[in-house]
């Protein structure tokens, strides 16, 4: 498995399943440096971000999923995720959705968006339960191929369902994820 | 007089033999028979598939191979077929009908085994009489099969109609029959549907038997939690489902005298069903605290039956030196069969500890075994300590080198280092929040590096918490009684009782039991009916208000606007059902006789009623949800339910999924998207509360009643999500239907937002809403129910 993430000094936890049992099928997501993802999402056609409720519980975590929605890219926040976005008063493109709701919308390529202009063909997952990340992740996999949707993760988990993934990440590597979400904030 | 079944054999004056099947009793004619008595899988398709095309089925597979044949294992990413020819979306479906399966078998199989065994000892003639206050004495019954029951004896045709449609639905299993995600899920629903019913059978038959409450309200109060077992006691903890042999157990204390110096704590259903006779039972925990209470070492002796009990009962008890009696042929964990040995030498035996276990298949040989062990075991047990000494909780906190394996093994992904890091710093808090959030696999103790027994460790932090975990609980009062119904259908199908909220299933929950005590007392709050059974039943009793009391003591156990409501055990859940059923039958006065589809039809239209399995984690609880869609009643499931694979979403977005035919006239209309979806996982506790609401509205609510729904539902969103639900406006008919309080303000948005026309002057809507309201607006799925059809 190729690792660019963090230019070959992961452990083998780095990707590894976050939960261990999580064993997949024939394609895993591939591990990616944060450059890579956000060229990946800058090269979209219609990129959205969906951000879940572990943005309110981390420091930082909120300000880069705001950081990310200033450089143009929609937000559909889910679950009490949008109480972070209200209580910062945040004024730009987001959204709130519940997440079945939401990507059972997005396999369907007639869906009209959030805004109405159309489906999305990058979708980005972000602090979301890890779990329901990962289930949500391998219905688009599974499902949003024709067109094709990329399911990708910045989240601190190695996501075996995602096209593109991070690593895992400790909370002692806290400082060192959020470098990561700063480096692919610079490439959109 | 009807003969149903019998033959007479001659073979020569000197070899007579009459074999005598059943004679059938004159049977009360009390309704006309309807269109589908014993439904096979086919004959309710149709409404299955108008169901599934309004909630199509969305699939989140868990992995990507099928490794069911030795074709395989096959890839099916990206929904490819397989070598069968099975494409992921229908491998899906295959899976779900598959844990279907095993709830529903589970459930039914409980029922048929207590038949077994109990009309050896009582027949299966002891009448079926839920007193005068309840005429319609086994809704689904009724409903499914056509049959009202008087007598046990007249459940086991039900009960062959279920085993037989179980296995023909097991058949469409194999490998090169059903292809279509479509069919699976109609299987799905019939199994479900099945289920529903298998519950309903294995109540009754407890009720009858055991003389359990008939649905009286006002049910006596019991002690619940870890901190309600008197450990100075000798304590036999019970486990499972199936409660004859815990009866036996009652029966021997109370002969000999010994309730009040032996202890019976249960886990899980068991102990609510035994809780229903005999309250000076306690419940220590619910199914998700199992080994944490095993652990703990409160047990001299453990009493298993049935269902949710840890595959490895017996090396856990091992670990705290409680002997195991098993008590059912499903769950026999190697041990040795001594069903009609000496009961002395039995007891002999485990007490000195020559075996770890034993079988007693015979119920009513358990209660002498279990008391006279736990009394023996006591002392014994009483000199050691199973909670971990200061010096070793210390030892094993220096010894954890935070590596993680244990997070990465958790289901919850809890970050166990963390705590025990913080622990040894003098902070007990995250550990004792841990002990809380864990599911209590212990799969984390199998990759410690450092063999740490983290469960251990968990129980020791929480020491302190659970000695003070102490709640207390009403005993399942059974079926909803027809009365009551007379007394709610009204305000239920008008909307001004807003809906009846069904907590139910397991303990997975994602942040820990407290969750559930919020569900209850919010809806319960705000005047829904609230009916728990099962797991939730038992983890909100634990969660005391400032006056220290728990909310079944806060509220009263009617079957009415803003009550609490233990109905019993899993299979009690059937009355849920049930109460649904009712309000067609005794409110509406449709005829439920063999006549799914028109009572599933009324409910999905009229009764706002929402499920919640917030811990769903069993196939039973996959079972459950999958059959009260069928009957029309949406269930929320928390987020580890997204492993079930499938959910069943509406389209808010897909105007054309929403048409309705109005009876009157047959005329089809578009409606409001209700209920929006039949089974959906919420991510945190903030997002289910709105979304249980939400699903509540029905397209026959009035004006008041969809006024309160929409109030509920608005305020409960801006209360945990802080936003008005972004889609309100489409449940707003007609300017009644706004809350009063904030009725311009919502005008005001509905023009500003939603480009609706709002004449100020008389303060209406001119237009905009999907439908307008009409009261006498009578709504049907059903083609069949329409003028020109009936």
């Amino acid at each position: 498995m190729g690792c660019d993430s963090c230019g070959g000094s992961c452990s083998p936890q780095n990707y590894l399943s976050f939960d261990a049992g999580n064993t997949h099928g024939p394609e895993s997501g591939r591990l990616a440096a944060p450059e890579t993802i956000g060229r990946l999402i800058k090269s979209a056609k219609r990129p959205l971000l969906i951000v879940g409720s572990e943005i309110l519980e981390d420091d930082g975590m909120l300000d880069r999923a705001i950081a990310i929605g200033k450089k143009g890219i929609p937000i559909a926040a889910t679950g009490p995720a949008i109480r972070g976005f209200v209580e910062r008063e945040y004024d730009g493109e987001v959204y709130y959705y519940q997440l079945h709701e939401l990507t059972n919308c997005i396999l369907d390529p007639e869906w009209k968006g959030l805004d109405g202009q159309g489906n999305y063909d990058v979708v980005v997952f972000f602090g979301i339960i890890y779990y329901y990340a990962s289930a949500m992740l391998s219905a688009i996999k599974n499902f949003g191929t024709d067109p094709l949707i990329r399911g990708v993760s910045i989240d601190k988990y190695y996501h075996p369902h995602a096209r593109m993934t991070f690593g895992n990440y400790s909370p002692k590597r806290q400082a060192e994820y959020l470098e990561m979400l700063d480096k692919l904030i610079t490439v959109l | 007089m009807e003969e149903i079944g019998g033959t007479i054999k001659i073979e020569g004056w000197e070899n007579v033999q009459i074999n005598i099947g059943r004679i059938g009793e004159e049977e009360e004619e009390w309704e006309p028979m309807g269109p589908y008595p014993m439904p096979k899988m086919a004959d309710l398709r149709n409404w299955d598939y108008k169901l599934l095309n309004r909630y199509k089925p969305f699939y989140a597979p868990l992995c990507d191979v099928c490794a069911l044949c030795t074709y395989g294992k096959c890839d099916l990413s990206g929904n490819k077929y397989g070598a069968c020819g099975i494409r992921m979306d229908a491998m899906q479906g295959r899976i779900v009908l598959l844990a279907c399966l095993v709830g529903a078998s589970a459930h039914m199989a409980h029922g048929r085994h207590m038949i077994h065994d109990l009309e050896h000892r009582w027949g299966v003639d002891i009448p079926f009489d839920l007193g005068t206050e309840i005429n319609v004495p086994a809704p689904l019954t009724q409903l499914i099969t056509g049959i009202k029951p008087k007598k046990i004896r007249d459940f086991l045709p039900v009960l062959d109609y279920i085993e037989e449609n179980i296995v023909q639905l097991a058949d469409a299993l194999h490998t090169g029959q059903e292809g279509s995600y479509m069919d699976f899920e109609s299987k799905a629903l019939q199994m479900g549907m099945l289920d529903s019913l298998g519950k309903e059978v294995a109540d009754m038959v407890q009720i009858a038997y055991y003389d359990m409450p008939h649905g009286e309200s006002n049910q006596p109060f019991f002690e619940v939690g870890m901190g309600s077992i008197d450990t100075k006691k000798p304590t036999v903890i019970v486990i499972g489902h199936n409660a004859p042999p815990t009866f036996d157990i009652v029966e021997y204390l109370t002969e000999k005298g010994l309730e009040d110096e032996v202890e019976i704590g249960g886990i899980c259903c068991t102990a609510i069903d035994v809780t229903r006779k005999y309250q000076k039972a306690k419940i220590v925990s619910a199914l998700g605290r199992q080994l944490r209470v095993i652990r703990a070492g409160f047990a001299d002796v453990i009493v298993i039956d049935e269902q949710c009990i840890r595959a490895d009962i017996l090396k856990q008890a091992k670990v705290v030196g409680s002997p195991v009696i098993c008590t059912n042929d499903k769950a026999m964990h190697g041990l040795v069969d001594r069903t009609g040995d000496d009961q002395d030498e039995i007891i002999d035996d485990l007490v000195e500890g020559r075996v770890p276990g034993v079988v007693i298949l015979d119920p009513f040989q358990v209660g002498k075994v279990a008391v006279e062990v736990a009394r023996k075991m006591h002392p014994k047990r009483a000199k050691k300590e199973y909670i971990l000494s200061d010096e070793a909780f210390k030892e094993y906190l220096e010894s954890c080198t935070m590596c993680g394996s244990c997070t990465f093994a958790c289901p919850q992904g809890l970050r166990i280092g963390g705590a025990n890091k913080k622990a040894l710093e003098g902070d007990l808090e995250p550990l004792i929040m841990m002990f809380d959030q864990c599911v209590g696999c212990g799969r984390c103790e199998q990759v410690c590096k450092k063999h740490i027994p983290i469960v251990d460790v968990m129980v020791k932090a929480a020491r302190p918490v659970i000695e003070k975990e102490k709640g207390k609980m009403r005993a399942g009062r059974g079926p909803v009684r027809d009365t009551e119904i007379r007394q709610v259908g009204a305000p239920l199908v008008l909307g001004t009782i807003p809906g009846i909220i069904a907590p139910i299933g397991c303990g997975n929950y994602p942040n820990g039991t407290k969750d559930v005590y919020t569900i209850v007392d919010e809806f319960a709050s705000r005047g829904y009916i609230v009916t728990l059974t099962g797991c939730m039943a038992i983890d909100c009793g634990f969660y005391l208000d400032d006056e220290g009391k728990s909310v079944y003591e806060r509220y009263p156990d009617d079957f009415d606007k803003g009550c609490v409501l233990n109905i019993g055990s899993c299979v009690s859940n059937a009355h849920i059902h049930g109460a649904a059923i009712k309000v067609a039958s005794i409110f509406a006065r449709r005829n439920i006789r063999a006549n799914y589809d028109e009572i599933a039809d009324y409910i999905i239209n009229r009764v706002g009623a929402c499920g919640v399995a917030w811990g769903a984690m069993s196939q039973k609880a996959a079972s459950i949800a999958t059959g009260f869609n069928r009957l029309g009643v949406p269930a929320v499931v928390g987020p580890h339910g997204v492993k079930y694979r499938r959910a069943f979403l509406g389209r808010r977005d897909l105007p054309e999924r929403w048409k309705v035919y109005d009876t009157r006239n047959g005329e089809e209309l578009y409606c409001e998207p209700c209920p929006e979806h039949l089974l959906v996982a919420a991510e945190t506790i903030e997002e289910c509360l709105p979304l249980m609401a939400k699903l509540c509205f029905r397209v026959a609510d009035t004006s008041p009643g969809r006024m309160i729904k929409l109030t509920h539902y608005i305020d409960l969103s801006m209360k945990y999500l802080k936003v008005m639900p972004p889609d309100w406006h489409l449940y707003v008919r007609s300017e009644t239907d706004l809350p009063l309080a904030k009725k311009e303000y919502y005008l005001q948005l509905l023009e500003e937002e939603q480009d609706w026309k709002i004449d100020w002057k008389k303060k209406k809507i001119v237009s905009g809403p999907v439908k307008g309201v009409d009261p006498s607006f009578n709504p049907t799925l059903l083609e069949r129910l329409l003028p020109e059809k009936r």
